[in-house]
């Protein structure tokens, strides 16, 4: 569909984007405005980021492309790193930018630059509980308190290990071995939340955890903005559901960075006006446009991210974001993680026992 | 060959052919290595505890279901072939859930199941501590799924069967009831039998189809809920990105649903 959709658009740069179609009539007017500047016409494709990827990779594959600009999650960028180019933005650009998006997007030289910017924190019923746990131990006793109620993203699927690894780092672990002493504080601390978590815990995902929630069933979970967006449509947020920074634990607070980057494919045919698409895209303008006209959290420090009273966690856990392991073998990593957790919160398993076994 | 065949054959070749070329030979190779032919991704289902229980949900859920939309289509279709007052509109009530786009459908139901649903809220009202019905594990979400996918597909049963009643002589019943033959001798020695053969057919599409089972799992209870080969081929191509693994678990899908077709491919000759 996306190759489909770029056909036929002979000098227009071709530009797929991982925007929700409520965004997109938003970011069509910022991209306008480049439009108008620099004479180039823009085709913007909105797809899932799992299609994009697949887009690039068959481009890749077949020697020959007719995408010039893709938007990949933080997640693929390591798979995808030998099909798209090195970048040379200009060291202007890559000073205002977060340093850790930017070493998240440094493999085998700078291929992606962080294009908009989430990470995860608390989301809380408010209607019960008068203050968000902000310790590991007030957790805990949230926790005994409202047995059943918790919410963990429990699917084995990448938003469990991003559910993870935040308590991990926040014990002192590195999140690249699941045998460190902070790795084994987190199993512990999911050892202990175990029989307070929702029945259907294991089962869930983005999606299926904030409909619990919104139904009344969880009293706290993590999640990533895009829930309070829709809760406030909802008419629960700020009001009855609010975010808050995510407990802290004996090595302080810690999240976990998504989000989506910009990268050039190695086959595109418009690669110069690609480059200067991405200036402009990530310059301090548009950046400012795009986190006032659409809520993204900018990459650019000189870019606030606003004191919207439904995203204060968010904001609050801004200097605590960390990239996920960067490594090869990262999906065999945080498929490790997955079935440590799983084993600890939903069969039964002792920490010590998943650590020996997963040595 | 002849000229008129050519788009049918290229019809074939594009849609079927192709596609299904490419994924075995997608089945068959190496993730990491791009290596072919490889036995990789079926090493890494062979190893997968959901795999298995995908799979002897797969053995499980079909005859279950099938049996509970044949005896209750069955049962609908003997009601509302008596001549009762108001019959179309119960006929027309019986096929809404059919009706239904499927999505919508399930997303009722899992809301009506949900620890803070209709069904909990009722079961309150007279005193009855609340479930958690589609918990994974529990035999509930189980019992869940097989109920609610007979629910969503009984009325094609019913009016598979409802027209073979409507077809059927009403002379051999009434001479049956002159010999002397009561409604349940009629029924099992004389309806039943006319029946049969709409009643194979019924079971043997149901049968295949259900083969396939992949919505009502996976909004019920998730992937890992209640997992079948279709939901665990899903979650590795989706939450996994295991295009191998996905094209190796739709493999033995695939092989399961030919082997399953056999008997009606039987029927067929025994017919010709």
């Amino acid at each position: 569909m996306i190759v489909m959709a770029a056909c036929g658009h002979g000098d227009r740069l071709t530009v797929v984007l991982a925007v929700l179609p409520s965004e997109l009539p938003a970011y069509r007017a910022v991209v306008s405005d480049w439009e108008r500047t620099s004479g180039r016409e823009v085709v913007l494709v909105a797809q899932q980021y799992a299609d994009i990827r697949r887009a690039l990779q068959a481009e890749a594959a077949a020697g020959s492309g007719t995408i010039d600009l893709v938007e990949l999650d933080v997640y693929s960028l390591a798979p995808a790193g030998a099909a798209v180019r090195i970048l040379d933005p200009g060291p202007d650009l890559v000073d205002a930018l977060d340093p850790t998006a930017v070493r998240a997007g440094t493999i085998d030289g700078l291929r992606f630059l962080p294009h908009r910017l989430l990470w995860q924190a608390l989301v809380y019923d408010a209607d019960v509980l008068a203050k968000p746990p902000a310790t590991w131990d007030e957790l805990r006793a949230v926790a005994r308190a409202h047995p059943g109620r918790i919410g963990l993203k429990g699917a084995r699927y990448e938003g469990l290990t991003c559910d993870v690894l935040p308590f991990v780092w926040a014990a002192g672990g590195s999140g690249d071995v699941l045998d460190d002493a902070g790795a084994r504080a987190a199993f512990q601390l999911f050892a202990d939340l175990a029989p307070s978590l929702h029945p259907e815990s294991a089962t869930f995902k983005e999606a299926t955890i904030a409909e619990a929630m919104a139904r009344g069933e969880l009293v706290l979970q993590l999640n990533w903005p895009s829930v309070m967006s829709l809760y406030a449509a909802q008419g629960l947020a700020p009001g009855r559901l609010r975010s808050a920074p995510l407990p802290a634990g004996p090595a302080g607070r810690a999240t976990v960075l998504g989000g989506g980057y910009l990268a050039i494919p190695r086959n595109a045919p418009h690669a110069d006006d690609a480059a200067a698409l991405v200036r402009y895209l990530l310059g301090h303008d548009a950046q400012t446009r795009l986190a006032h006209d659409l809520g993204w959290f900018s990459a650019r420090r000189d870019v606030p991210i606003g004191d919207d009273p439904l995203l204060a966690g968010f904001v609050a856990m801004r200097d605590v974001v960390r990239p996920r392991p960067e490594r090869a073998d990262y999906p065999a990593l945080s498929r490790a993680w997955q079935d440590a957790v799983r084993a600890i919160a939903f069969d039964g398993a002792q920490p010590d026992q998943v650590v020996q076994e997963r040595r | 060959m002849n000229a008129a065949a050519l788009p049918l054959v290229a019809y074939l070749v594009l849609f079927l052919v192709y596609p299904t070329i490419y994924a075995v030979r997608l089945a068959f190779t190496d993730e990491a290595t791009g290596a072919f032919p490889s036995l990789d991704a079926f090493h890494v289902l062979a190893t997968d505890g959901l795999f298995w229980r995908a799979l002897m949900n797969n053995a499980l859920l079909p005859p279950l279901i099938v049996g509970l939309e044949i005896v209750s289509g069955l049962a609908l279709a003997l009601l509302l072939s008596a001549r009762l007052p108001a019959r179309r509109w119960l006929r027309a009530a019986i096929i809404v859930p059919f009706a239904l786009p499927e999505i919508v459908f399930l997303a009722i139901a899992r809301h009506v199941l949900a620890p803070r649903g209709c069904l909990n809220a009722a079961l309150a009202g007279v005193g009855i501590e609340p479930t958690a019905w589609l918990a994974p594990g529990r035999a509930t979400a189980f019992a869940a799924v097989v109920i609610v996918d007979a629910w969503h597909t009984t009325p094609i049963v019913f009016l598979m069967l409802l027209a073979a009643l409507a077809a059927m002589p009403a002379d051999v019943g009434e001479a049956a009831r002159l010999d002397g033959a009561g409604g349940l001798r009629r029924f099992a020695f004389v309806t039943l039998p006319l029946l049969a053969p709409t009643l194979a057919a019924a079971v043997l599409l149901r049968g295949v189809d259900a083969l396939r089972l992949f919505a009502t799992p996976l909004v019920l209870t998730g992937a890992e809920g209640v997992p079948v080969l279709s939901t665990y081929a899903y979650q590795q191509w989706s939450d996994q990105g295991s295009e191998s693994g996905a094209a190796a678990a739709g493999l033995v899908l695939a092989l399961l649903c030919v082997v399953a077709s056999v008997p009606m491919l039987r029927r067929r000759e025994i017919a010709q």
